[in-house]
């Protein structure tokens, strides 16, 4: 297979475009890119060459991968070519293939950025998988840390920390009668009484006088 | 207390200040955390993938390896193995979407051989069991002509090449199969007498040459060492005027074919006639081995009796009548016999699994007295036009809805009119609860609109011509419907009336083209039924130019449809509605000479007509054709008119709702190729910017929304897929008052274009934009990747605004800095694994839910998803804790009570003291 068929073409090659027009009458094809892909390795991924594809162009050529992970990718007339592989779960990084029009290989790494940047890499190439894809997001779990710093309970607790340790550090009187105050209004009093409740719906307000007495000698004496 | 605020206050000041500068950080890494991507646990909860192949080519069955399968190779290029039972697919190869790819054969012996391309060939050898490549061969012809007419097949171990050059000779090549070492050098066989109606069987090559009235019926093995042919008078065989010659569909005994409706075989070099009447002209044709001897197998769709099936025993010939039947509910138009397999069983009945492919390109595995076993819908693997249609709401919700309708009437009218239509959500109510589970988990459920509106039809419009229903939440289809006239290249669908007025039933209407004719032909239905409704199957005697849909609805809430046709003539469908022709233009792109032309739509009181008023020439000196023209969805939605920036002031959209993009591609002398984007206004034919790409090719997938647009090419010169943003403002004050229409005709000033181009770091095949109700949600761009991964991007990494080092300003506003490649992170991908193969198309569709949007990904796969640019802001996120929220709330009431218990007792005691 290594072979190279070249075929010299006869000047029909007309393409809908000037694009290789310029001085490009003979054009050869039949170059062959080869290589090889490493398995991810996953014990349960017994058929990994059918998920794996191999990619040039974006498709527009395409080779499959043997029992062994070799690829041969048949028919490239000479240009750049990045050769992907395709794998559901990993990733592999792409390669730039450079033929030129001597049958000469080169690969690179590629840089959509700096393209004129050559990093070399062996060929025939070798594609090991990089990373496996993380598709998903991780579902959170119940930490003690995370309910700690959760903003409410920083909320409740920073209060809870002003009131009860700030007075105690310092010995302002002034302040102390202002804090005083603040625990006063914070003072919880809206809520009813579960008895007082109880005994409204029971006794169909026969009695509720003198609970309510009873409850406002409790707060004249606060 | 003097003394902390004192301390407290520079603190605080700080503190603010540190905010403010973290803020930017702050919103730079909530972009960048696109946490979009789903849980583990949620995979198939939204989403559903179809797997498809594509018209089945060729097919064989497995019978060699333990689990039974059906090869096939497909038109798409396609190699798949198919479940024998189930029909699923098990593997499948995809080749080259271009003609290097087409399957040429498919042969199956220990391993699967394969021929692809058309010279260059490929022939590969796959194993059977598993689908991996076992070896691969290339060759190589020299280039002309006839090998479009050349044929391959496997004999003897060995494969076959044969050219026929039509009036001089045949080319047969033999070659090892898994080597590809040719045996013997390409032999030359003299054939004056063939030419293109020859058929192949193999190894004979037969054809029926001469001049009329003395036509000889010729045949050769072209694979003996020895030339012999065989050669009689057609005259002894039909008498009919023009003699046809054809192959069957399926033949795996002995070599032979049809002259027009005889069966003729080749035995021991002599042909033979049988006695077999072919019924019917257009019958499929397969010759089959079975254990009592060869079978001949027919079938058609016969107009009386339908789907038809029949048998012959080749030998005796007569009719084995346990495989044969007709079926009048299966509608299987120009039945075809991809593959049979025919077995006896123990009590010497013959069993047989027969494989047809109907002209609707559906595939149906059929048993012994016509049971289907599966089918499969390969139409789908070649989807043209996509619509999201509402599903009515139940009758109940109606009558509530129409109790709201109806202004007039007294108090006590309506009064009764409440009291009935609580009477009717009663009885609903009583009635569902007296049918309690049963009943409820057997029926389907009822094709009305749900809560949030989530749950749609889609209705797809597929190459063969065949339409489908599909329930969106399941991918089922609900209905089809063939249209065999129907050439849908270039088709349109509009939904005319939605199912939102009772009682007119929905409404869609489909443009195309009439298969032969090339005239406009009209396709109108129901599609939530798939019944034919309105004008039901027009076929128009002229070629339509443009089509549109009128903006204004009539009494009846029906959209009328517009066509402009070859002669710039109007027809209004239906013709009622022409006197709400108002302020109506259309344009028209032509595509290989770019000229744009705009039309003026006049109701003059007795008809419209058509005023050319308007052309634009992008053809740049005859050497630019226009790729693509997009304007704005239709039923788009603008939230907000303008941007805030930092210092308070408001930049506004330009928010033209007729701006069209056009994309033009051509050669240039100088810089080889050059891609054009130019935004020209659909009424008035300003052009208002236009945007020159040198060295650039293959212009695709504009997007346009609101006052932004994109679109993506190659570049040439760096050799990498690029995307193009444009964002088009008025400026710090708006053009026209707040509140007043927008008017293409009134004032001449161009708007101000900010524009950017990014790296895409792969080969994009498909774009698409969320869509949502009101457009409040972020705007998201979805682009398809040549590896089978659909990227979700939100919009702000692809803003032209972005600056290169945001100033302070920028950073205010939540610019990300310019970076010229784009992130495609694979917590971006909404498909996650699910590889969809070939990817053509994205289309999306807003729900009710204003965070949602709903996503349907065509190609040789279906996907469909939703997915929801800002997050579900307005859902509660599925896997809300309730139990833990009420336990908290439990526990904070008991925690309150007990301490306001304690402290009632402490102060009790504090009294005491």
């Amino acid at each position: 297979m290594n072979t190279k068929i070249i075929l010299i073409y006869i000047s029909t090659f007309v393409l809908g475009n000037v694009y290789c027009a310029s001085d490009l009458t003979e054009e050869e094809i039949g170059h062959v890119i080869e290589g090889r892909v490493f398995p991810p390795e996953d014990p349960n991924n017994s058929n990994w060459q059918l998920d794996t594809r191999v990619h040039v162009n974006g498709g527009e050529y395409i080779g499959f991968v043997r029992e062994d992970g070799t690829f041969v990718v048949h028919n490239l007339p000479s240009g750049s070519y990045v050769v992907e592989i395709v794998h559901p779960d990993y990733m592999y990084e792409p390669v730039r293939v450079e033929i030129n029009s001597k049958g000469k290989y080169r690969a690179r790494k590629v840089n959509y950025v700096q393209t004129s940047q050559v990093i070399q890499v062996p060929y025939p190439l070798r594609m090991k998988p990089v990373t496996k894809f993380r598709y998903f997001q991780v579902r959170e779990q119940w930490r003690l840390t995370d309910f700690l710093f959760n903003p409410m309970v920083v909320m409740m607790v920073l209060p809870l920390f002003l009131i009860m340790i700030l007075p105690k550090m310092m010995n302002d009187p002034e302040t102390k009668e202002d804090l005083k105050q603040i625990s006063n209004l914070a003072k919880i009093s809206d809520v009813p009484e579960m008895s007082e409740m109880f005994t409204k719906i029971f006794n169909r307000g026969s009695v509720p006088k003198p609970t309510s007495s009873k409850a406002k000698q409790i707060k004249k004496r606060q | 207390m003097g003394n902390l605020s004192i301390n407290l206050k520079p603190n605080f000041m700080g503190l603010l200040k540190c905010l403010n500068s973290i803020n930017w950080f702050i919103v730079f890494f909530s972009l960048i955390n696109l946490s979009m991507c789903i849980y583990e646990d949620q995979i198939g909860k939204f989403d559903w993938r179809q797997s498809y192949v594509g018209r089945i080519k060729f097919a064989q069955f497995d019978t060699v390896s333990t689990a039974r399968k059906i090869i096939v190779a497909t038109e798409e290029n396609v190699l798949a193995a198919l479940n024998l039972k189930t029909g699923q697919v098990v593997w499948r190869h995809v080749f080259e979407s271009t003609s290097s790819g087409n399957i040429q054969l498919l042969h199956l012996s220990d391993q699967i051989i394969t021929v692809t391309g058309s010279n260059p060939y490929l022939v590969r050898g796959w194993d059977l069991s598993t689908g991996v490549l076992i070896w691969e061969w290339g060759l190589t012809l020299q280039k002309n002509e006839h090998t479009d007419f050349s044929e391959w097949w496997v004999q003897n171990g060995l494969l076959v090449h044969m050219v026929p050059k039509f009036g001089s000779h045949i080319e047969v090549s033999v070659y090892n199969v898994a080597t590809g070492h040719n045996r013997g050098a390409t032999s030359k066989l003299p054939a004056v007498w063939i030419n293109e109606g020859c058929v192949l069987s193999p190894p004979y090559y037969t054809c029926i040459s001469g001049s009329p009235g003395n036509q000889l019926l010729l045949s050769m093995d072209v694979t003996s060492d020895a030339v012999q042919i065989i050669s009689k008078p057609l005259a002894e065989y039909t008498t009919a005027r023009n003699a046809n010659l054809n192959p069957f569909d399926t033949n795996t005994v002995i070599p032979g074919f049809l002259l027009n409706e005889k069966i003729i075989l080749i035995r021991g070099n002599k042909f033979e006639a049988i006695n077999i009447a072919v019924s019917e002209p257009s019958a499929s044709v397969a010759l089959v081995d079975s254990a009592s001897g060869p079978l001949v197998l027919q079938t058609w769709n016969d107009e009386a009796k339908g789907f038809t099936l029949t048998a012959h025993n080749l030998v005796s010939g007569q009719r084995v009548n346990e495989i044969g039947w007709s079926d009048r509910s299966l509608s299987i138009p120009e039945p075809e016999l991809s593959a049979v397999i025919c077995t006896k069983t123990a009590r010497e009945q013959h069993v047989c699994r027969i494989l047809v492919t109907a002209a609707d390109d559906a595939s149906h595995l059929i048993q012994q007295e016509g049971r289907v076993l599966w089918t499969r819908e390969e139409a789908l693997a070649n989807v043209v036009a996509v619509e999201f249609v509402d599903l009515p709401v139940s009758d109940l919700d109606a009558a509530i809805e129409s109790e709201f309708d109806q202004k007039e009437g007294s108090v006590l009218a309506a009064f009764t009119r409440r009291l009935q239509s609580q009477f009717q959500q009663l009885q609903g109510a009583v009635r569902t609860l007296l049918a309690g589970d049963a009943a409820a988990a057997d029926e389907p459920p009822p094709l009305v609109r749900d809560y949030f509106n989530l749950h749609k039809i889609m209705v797809l419009l597929t190459d063969a011509g065949k339409i489908f229903g599909m329930d969106n939440l399941s991918g089922e289809i609900l209905w089809k419907l063939y249209e065999p006239n129907l050439n849908t290249e270039a088709a349109v669908m509009f939904t005319r009336r939605s199912a939102r007025h009772p009682p007119h039933d929905a409404y869609l209407t489909i443009v195309g083209k009439h298969e032969e004719t090339g005239n406009g032909l009209i396709v109108s239905l129901n599609p939530i039924r798939g019944t034919p409704v309105g004008e039901q199957t027009l076929h128009l005697d002229v070629q339509i130019l443009q089509c549109a849909v009128l903006y204004k609805a009539d009494a009846q809430k029906l959209h009328a449809l517009i066509l402009l046709d070859k002669d710039e003539n109007v027809q209004i469908l239906p013709e009622s509605s022409a006197p709400l022709v108002e302020n109506m233009y259309m344009h028209v792109a032509d595509r290989s000479s770019a000229v744009v032309r705009g039309y003026a739509l006049r109701h003059d009181g007795e008809r419209v007509s058509a005023k050319n008023i308007w052309s634009v020439d992008l053809s740049g000196g005859g050497s630019q054709r226009v790729v693509w023209s997009v304007s704005k969805p239709a039923a788009e939605r603008i939230h907000s008119a303008g941007r805030v920036l930092p210092d308070r002031s408001v930049l506004y959209k330009h928010l033209n709702p007729n701006l069209v993009l056009l994309l033009t591609e051509g050669p240039d002398p100088v810089h080889k190729d050059v891609v054009v984007a130019t935004c020209v206004d659909g009424v008035s034919g300003g052009v208002l910017s236009a945007h020159v790409h040198r060295r650039a090719r293959r212009p695709a997938l504009p997007l346009h929304s609101e006052h932004f647009l994109a679109y993506l090419y190659y570049n040439d010169k760096q050799r990498r897929h690029e995307i193009a943003t444009l964002e088009l403002y008025e400026g710090p004050e708006r053009w026209v008052p707040a509140g007043a229409a927008f008017s293409s005709l009134r004032g001449a000033r161009a708007p101000h274009v900010q524009r950017h181009a990014y790296i895409v770091p792969a080969a994009p095949a498909a774009a698409a934009l969320s869509a949502t109700e009101r457009s409040l949600t972020d705007k998201h761009v979805l682009l398809a990747l040549s590896t089978g991964a659909i990227v979700e991007l939100p919009w702000a990494l692809l803003e032209p605004r972005r600056a290169l080092s945001p100033a302070g300003e920028a950073r205010e506003e939540g610019l990300v800095p310019y970076a010229p490649e784009l992130p495609l992170p694979a917590e971006a991908v909404v498909n996650y694994n699910a590889t969809l193969l070939r990817l053509t198309r994205i289309h999306t569709a807003p729900s009710g839910l204003e965070s949602t949007s709903l996503v349907l990904a065509t190609g040789l796969d279906l996907f469909y998803t939703r997915i929801a640019p800002s997050k579900t802001f307005d859902l509660l996120k599925d896997d809300f804790d309730y139990y833990l929220i009420s336990v908290v709330l439990a526990a904070l009431v008991l925690a309150t009570y007990s301490t306001k218990y304690f402290a009632a007792r402490k102060m009790l005691k504090m009294a005491w003291k």
